[in-house]
């Protein structure tokens, strides 16, 4: 099975952390050590709870923040050091997409497009796109105000593969989509995985988590508590495994609950 | 029911930072209104009290009354201070002659025009902004904000009347909102006496009344935001529109009714009264100077003669003052309609805006509303009786009249001793009463709680029907 | 990218719900102000030549050159529609006369005091109140708002710099709300064309500069709402304090710095200046009498003992010299009361310029006072037009005295009547010239407006020039360096 062209000395992972840790402000520390890699053609899912540490493992990528030890490198950039090179390499689809009210899914699309260096694009590809990710011709036109969080979700993900970026990031991308239209997601990932982007997602669904990643990373407090390549979870029990490893985090969920009775 | 929602309300605007900080700053600036207003009272008593004490003294060493020239000021009044309406643009100064026409001079703008160039900072003024803006910081959104946090549909969740619920937001919001103001207001009240400014019983029922007209003034901005903000479904939406209502209301329409109807009266112009006025004089100079010339003393007495001559220029003066008066009286009641008309149609039209209403209020409370002009000079006019008997008692029976002093010269006679200028009658401007003030600022008044009602039934109507989804 | 990111904000500003109703309101209000200014400037020359031509009237109907007199107008200044500034507060008219001190009086507020009660509206007023809101409501939210849509996260997660996104927001507010505001200026120009109102060259090139000055006075505002936008995390935040920072920059400030350096630095009032002059005109006259009637005795005293027909001979024969010597002291004493009144003056004016030094400065910590300053100097309706236009008028007044003076001597005439008595003669009233015809006016010295040039207007303006250039830089510095360290998450 373990070919040389395999092997991760050959390849040159598309997204990787090293050592990467976060100290927030407030003294809170978001992210301890973190080191994974996604190679080209591999979908990582990051699962764990709020706090866990996901979002800012991809707001690191993206350099909103910058770490406090440690790096993370996209396509061999060190992000913190050269962020402009390495956005260029990055597709971004946030937890819950929010584009211009005011502009339609065409005029979002062209602005985004062109942000991300992507010039020569006609209103053709725009619609192609928006119909791949599954959005009806007639809402091409419409105000983005007028969309369903499912509808803006998709003109994010259109956004997404109009950047034709070697690395896509995606925080909780299903988070606000329908069963179909969730189906219809993880074959776009498919696809853009046997296209040979790199992606790392970010997720809570343990469902779908299983369903596409290649990786599964399990996140608690900060730390990646536990890695399982594909094969090793066929036949394992993931929400075994993830409750096993989220004790911490079902205690906060709990907490969550409570607080929301009180404040309710 | 009704006690819950007003307490949350309370709760809720009272508990966040935008009122601290807002709060914050009208406080100041409140107080600063009373403490510029004081200040301004105490600069002007000082200057009034000084030209009345130079007017005397001038008069010291006179010998011959008809040699005095006598003038009267316009007191400050405290609350005349703190709403200054047109009491700067008017003339203060007015000399008395014993007879003919009284003019009023040396405006404080018109002096001092460095005031003129960014205005006054008065209580007027920092209510009709502050208090405006205040309301429509926190009611913008009583209701659509409500909305779109979600707690519209919660609290509707719960078996709540409508009416109880708009009721409940009204009431609390101006509960939470004008019941803090009293404190700088009353602070700034409480700075009065703490300076010094001697305000009588009818000075604290005016001020009283217009700080009332200022609430109601809040309550027509604070019901017209809730108003606003059950027609519309954002909140963003309800803001930018109240913003340019209070543009328009407070900046815009006072100043663009005045202008535009002002002009579209034919008012006689002064011009055109002192030419009138100036060409007759010359005529019946002329005729007098020829009179003058039959004149034939009945003595060969030369202080008879003197005399003789001086009660002929006497009388001729009387009746070339007659003469005048006929015709600038009939001018000045022609002018004085055109001005009647030209007032009511600009203030009407001005008076669509709120802000208006409140300041013609304001004014008519203070004592310096348009009317103050008038008044002054009415009264002016009344002391100039008083002083022409007096003058006449001192000189048997002689009046100066304008352009003809005689200068006795050669020391011959005895010098007459010095005249006591401290003879003169003073003046005293008495400001309209309480009943006065009131009855002009009734129409405003009741225009702002006209308001108030309107805009309230209104809010109540539209959230009846509002979806609250 | 800069391009790109511009084009965006245009279509943004322009395709928002909101800028077809504040800009539609602000082209309404700026070309109402102009049409008001336009109508107001017609009704005041109409009132200006009104008075002129019944002065001119009542001068051509005077018969004597002793009780000769004339008043002069302020004539109204077409750049009073831009900035009324204290054209109305001023006095319109002076009286011209040897026997009365230049003042101006009855200003068209103290005469019709109905305009007194809400004030002017004028161009300069909309722009500082209407367009000062506008830019505010375009940026209060341009950097916080994106961020709250969640649009930052998603443009920065591309190669955007900062550098170049901040200055495609001030580019794009700045040329989306300028140009449109173009419009409604350029037709208000148009309407003033249309009315063919007597600009020179000179007014137009005000008219440029006053331009000018208001979109800086514009942009000032969009990079201070930038930058309270790119201070703060939340709209509804930097929106509070964009609108105290307006009530206190606009309307508050320029107010309070005046008036606080009016508690400071005091000025002596009118009744003050007007009673001490008069003070030392009476002492003069006093003394002058006192001379006078000592003379008088001396004379008397060296006709002593002449019979009553050497006495008469004497009389005539001493009586031009007498008059000569008595006209001369008169003469003296008006020069020294015009003289003494001209010091008073001047000290007044130091000291008045000393306070609006301090005022002025104390409001420029505003721009809105800085912006209205220079408008004001523009339009020559600023604080010194009273001033300008009394030097001008006391400089007539002596041109005009001087010509009547020539004018009496030549004629011979004197001024008012003259009554004599004395125990032999009675009473002889001598009324003069009543019957003479009317007077040649075509040599009548003309008064002429002061004159206000491009450097006189600019000269001054200069200091809020720099001012308002640099509010502005710091404006932008403060959005700039916000943003640097703008959190995007």
């Amino acid at each position: 099975m373990t070919t040389p062209e395999n092997t991760p000395e050959t390849i040159q992972p598309m997204m990787a952390t090293r050592n990467l840790s976060k100290r927030y402000e407030d003294g809170v520390l978001a992210l301890d050590s973190l080191d994974l890699s996604v190679n080209p053609g591999q979908i990582y899912a990051m699962l764990g709870g709020n706090g866990a540490g996901k979002t800012t493992t991809i707001n690191l990528f993206l350099n909103f923040i910058d770490p406090t030890e440690g790096e993370a490198i996209v396509d061999g950039i060190i992000t913190h050091q050269e962020p402009l090179k390495a956005k260029a390499k990055i597709a971004y689809v946030s937890e819950n997409v929010m584009l211009y009210p005011n502009f339609t899914a065409l005029q979002n699309l062209d602005y985004f497009s062109h942000l991300g260096g992507k010039t020569s694009y006609s209103a053709e590809d725009y619609q192609k796109v928006l119909l791949r990710v599954g959005l009806q011709e007639e809402a091409h036109d419409k105000k983005l105000r007028s969309y369903s969080k499912g509808m803006r979700q998709k003109c994010g993900i259109a956004i997404a593969i109009l950047k034709d970026a070697p690395a896509i990031l995606l925080d909780e991308p299903t988070s606000g989509l329908d069963p179909k239209a969730g189906m219809e997601f993880i074959n776009l990932l498919q696809d853009l995985r046997d296209e040979g982007k790199a992606i790392l997602m970010s997720t809570h669904d343990i469902f779908r988590a299983k369903q596409v990643a290649d990786i599964v990373g399990i996140m608690n407090a900060g730390k990646l508590v536990a890695e399982k390549q594909r094969e090793e979870l066929v036949g394992e029990d993931l929400e075994k495994l993830y409750v096993e490893y989220m004790t911490g985090y079902m205690d906060t969920a709990v907490q969550a609950t409570d607080a929301s009775v009180t404040v309710g | 029911m009704l006690r819950t929602i007003i307490e949350k309300e309370l709760r809720d605007i009272i508990g966040s930072t935008k009122f601290a900080v807002t709060f914050g700053v009208c406080a100041l600036l409140i107080i600063l209104a009373f403490y510029v207003g004081a200040r301004n009272y105490q600069v002007s008593r000082v200057q009034h009290d000084a030209a009345v004490a130079e007017n005397l003294r001038q008069m010291e060493g006179i010998t011959d009354w008809m040699m005095v020239e006598h003038h009267v000021f316009m007191p400050p009044n405290p609350v005349s201070s703190l709403v200054t309406g047109i009491s700067n643009d008017i003339g203060r100064n007015v000399e008395i002659h014993g007879r003919g026409e009284l003019t009023a001079e040396d405006s404080r703008f018109n002096d001092d025009p460095i005031f003129a160039v960014f205005r006054f900072l008065d209580l007027d003024f920092i209510f009709q902004v502050i208090l405006s803006l205040f309301a429509i910081l926190f009611a913008y959104n009583a209701i659509n904000g409500e909305k779109e946090q979600g707690t519209l549909r919660l609290a509707f969740a719960n078996s709540i009347p409508k009416d109880t619920f708009i009721l409940g937001k009204l009431i609390g919001s101006f509960l939470a909102l004008a019941l803090p103001l009293l404190i700088p207001i009353l602070l700034g009240s409480l700075l009065l006496p703490l300076m010094g400014i001697p305000m009588d019983g009818n000075d604290w029922q005016k001020l009283a009344l217009i700080i009332l007209a200022g609430f109601l003034y809040f309550g027509v901005f604070l019901t017209l935001s809730t108003w606003v903000s059950t027609l519309t479904h954002r909140s963003a939406n309800s803001f930018l529109l109240m913003l340019i209502l209070w543009m328009f209301a407070v900046l815009i329409i006072p100043r663009t009714a005045v202008l535009l109807a002002g002009r579209a009266v034919d008012v006689l112009p002064v011009d055109e009264i002192a030419t009138q006025k100036s060409r007759l004089m010359s005529q019946l100079w002329e005729e007098d100077r020829k009179t003058m010339k039959d004149f034939k003393p009945s003595t060969e007495d030369v202080q008879k003669v003197l005399d003789e001559f001086n009660r002929f220029m006497q009388d001729q003066a009387e009746e070339r003052q007659k003469k005048m008066q006929a015709l600038s009286g009939k001018l000045y009641e022609q002018r004085r309609n055109g001005q009647l008309q030209q007032q009511q149609l600009s203030f009407w039209l001005a008076r669509l805006s709120p802000t208006a209403a409140f300041s013609l209020a304001s004014m008519n409370l203070a004592g310096t509303s348009l009317s103050l002009k008038e008044h002054y000079m009415d009264a002016v006019k009344s002391y100039q009786q008083t002083y022409s008997n007096f003058f006449k008692e001192k000189t048997g029976g002689m009046l100066k009249s304008g352009g003809f002093i005689m200068r006795r010269m050669g020391g011959e006679e005895n010098q007459p001793p010095p005249i006591d200028p401290t003879e003169i009658p003073a003046f005293e401007y008495r400001r309209p009463t309480i009943g006065a003030s009131l009855g002009a600022a009734m129409g405003d008044l009741g225009l702002l709680t006209l308001f108030n009602l309107i805009f309230f039934a209104g809010a109540f109507v539209s959230f009846l029907k509002y979806d609250v989804r | 990218m800069l391009k790109t990111l511009i084009y965006k904000e245009l279509k943004m500003i322009i395709a928002s719900p909101k800028f077809t109703a504040t800009f539609g309101t602000c082209a309404v209000l700026i070309l109402l102000s102009i049409f008001i200014g336009i109508q107001e400037y017609r009704g005041a020359v109409r009132q200006y030549e009104t008075a002129v031509q019944l002065n001119d009237q009542e001068m051509a109907e005077s018969t004597s050159w002793g009780s000769f007199d004339t008043r002069v107008f302020r004539q109204p200044d077409p750049m009073q529609i831009f900035v009324s500034g204290i054209h109305y507060d001023v006095g319109r008219m002076t009286g011209i006369s040897r026997w009365e001190e230049i003042k101006l009086r009855r200003s068209n507020y103290s005469d019709d005091p109905i305009f007194a009660v809400f004030r002017f509206i004028d161009f300069t007023f909309i722009v500082q109140i209407a367009l000062s809101l506008l830019a505010i409501l375009f940026t209060y939210d341009a950097i916080n708002g994106e961020r709250e849509q969640g649009t930052l996260k998603l443009t920065f997660a591309n190669p955007v710099p900062k550098v170049t996104y901040i200055l495609s927001k001030f580019i794009g507010a700045w040329l989306g709300l300028v140009i449109p505001l173009l419009i409604p200026i350029l037709i208000g120009l148009l309407l003033v064309m249309l009315y063919n109102l007597p600009l020179t060259g000179v007014h137009w090139a005000k008219i440029i500069t006053m331009l000018g000055f208001s979109l800086l006075f514009f942009t000032f505002f969009i990079a201070f709402g930038l930058m309270v936008s790119a201070l703060t995390r939340s709209s509804s935040s930097s929106f509070l304090i964009l609108l105290v920072a307006w009530v206190t920059l606009v309307l508050i400030i320029p107010r309070a710095g005046v008036m606080l350096a009016g508690q400071v630095q005091s000025v002596p009032t009118v009744a003050e200046i007007e009673s001490k002059h008069a003070k030392f005109s009476q002492e003069r006259w006093d003394q002058h009498s006192a001379l006078i009637s000592e003379r008088y005795e001396k004379r008397n005293a060296a006709m002593e003992g002449l019979s009553p027909e050497d006495r008469e001979a004497y009389e005539e024969e001493k009586m031009w010299s007498w008059m000569e010597e008595d006209d001369a002291e008169m003469k003296n004493v008006q020069a020294d009361i015009s003289e003494y009144g001209r010091k008073l003056q001047e000290d007044l004016r130091n000291r008045r310029a000393a306070q609006e030094k301090l005022a002025f400065l104390l409001s420029r910590v505003s721009p809105a006072s800085a912006y209205q300053l220079a408008m004001m100097n523009l339009a020559a309706t600023d604080i010194n037009l009273k001033n300008r236009y009394e030097d001008a008028m006391r400089d007539y007044r002596t041109a005009f005295n001087g010509f009547v003076n020539k004018k009496l001597e030549d004629s011979g005439q004197h001024g008012g009547f003259r009554i004599s008595i004395s125990s032999e003669t009675g009473v002889n009233i001598d009324t003069g010239d009543i019957d003479t015809k009317s007077l040649d006016l075509s040599e009548v010295p003309r008064f002429e407006d002061p004159r206000h040039s491009y450097s006189a207007a600019i000269t001054p303006a200069m200091t809020d020039l720099a001012l308002l250039i640099f509010f502005t830089l710091i404006a932008f510095a403060g959005a700039f360096s916000g943003f640097i360290r703008y959190d995007v998450r």
